[in-house]
């Protein structure tokens, strides 16, 4: 199976500094977020890859992630919250398509979709990034497998 | 504030007609996250829209212009990008008078077009001023 934790991480890490100018980033393996309310958003893929991407924020990440956009203060995750935080994810997979297909891998994406957590154990092939930055942590359940 | 100088692409309409979206999408954020009743917002909210619909067609029109005035190479992708987001503007649009203006459909669309907005500017757009750049293309013509 061909490496998919490197592009996502470069994709977000890019997506991050163009759109938000966040440029300290860590990153590790990582199951789960900690507990807490969090906003789960999926991008499926079809092409050489299927399965799905669940982009995964605590509330005060993606309440973060707005006020740096917009330099307003956002107090709830609602609808204009939630669609932002969706568009972030349907860029980050758009870059992630161009990595893929360097190599070779021709796929496309769909429109976000709103996802309420579950344990993902229908899965065999699971990579999960942890990526923490200033605005706090995101977790990408990267659930992907190769089509046949 | 929504605009930053890192968006100059150093092409002078263009970069006045994205101050000029970035500075509409601002207030018609600011319009929307007013802590005063939908009521006393829609009239606003209507009209920024309706000067979005005009407005974006018109600086993608430019915008493509000057891409096909360089060679740009992307500017069948950047085109259809464009495309794109006119129709969603469009069906938002219609969407949002058949529903009576519905506010969570609209607070929906501003979040989207928000982010959207920026990732365009930041990053495609900056590909256009790269190339015009790296071919030693006048910008100011």
């Amino acid at each position: 199976m061909t490496d998919l934790y490197t592009p996502f991480l470069e994709a977000t890490r890019n997506v991050f500094l163009l759109m938000l100018d966040l440029s300290d980033i860590s990153d590790r393996p990582a199951e789960r977020l900690g507990s807490g309310e969090e906003l789960d958003v999926s991008i499926g893929f079809i092409g050489d890859l299927k399965g799905e991407v669940i982009y995964r924020l605590p509330h005060q990440t993606s309440l973060g992630i707005v006020t740096i956009m917009s330099g307003m203060e956002f107090d709830a995750v609602d609808e204009f919250v939630t669609s932002a935080i969706s568009e972030i994810a349907n860029i980050i997979s758009g870059n992630v398509l161009t990595m893929l297909a360097e190599k070779d891998l021709t796929c496309d994406i769909l429109p976000p979709v709103l996802k309420s957590p579950d344990d993902g154990e229908d899965y065999k092939n699971r990579n999960n990034i942890l990526i923490t930055s200033e605005v706090g942590d995101v977790c990408l359940d990267i659930r992907l497998e190769l089509a046949k | 504030m929504l605009w930053k100088e890192k968006y100059e692409l150093g092409v002078p309409l263009i970069d006045e007609q994205h101050k000029e979206l970035f500075k509409r999408v601002e207030s018609f954020m600011q319009v929307l996250r007013m802590a005063s009743s939908w009521e006393d917002k829609v009239e606003k909210v209507n009209e920024t829209l309706n000067f979005m619909n005009t407005y974006v067609v018109e600086h993608f029109r430019d915008e493509e212009a000057f891409q096909q005035e360089i060679g740009y190479p992307g500017e069948k992708e950047h085109k259809k990008v464009h495309a794109d987001m006119v129709n969603y503007v469009i069906a938002v649009t219609e969407e949002y008078k058949n529903s009576g203006y519905n506010e969570q459909l609209i607070q929906k669309f501003a979040g989207k077009l928000m982010a959207w907005l920026i990732n365009h500017v930041a990053s495609e757009d900056q590909r256009i001023a790269a190339y015009a750049i790296s071919k030693g293309v006048d910008k100011n013509d």
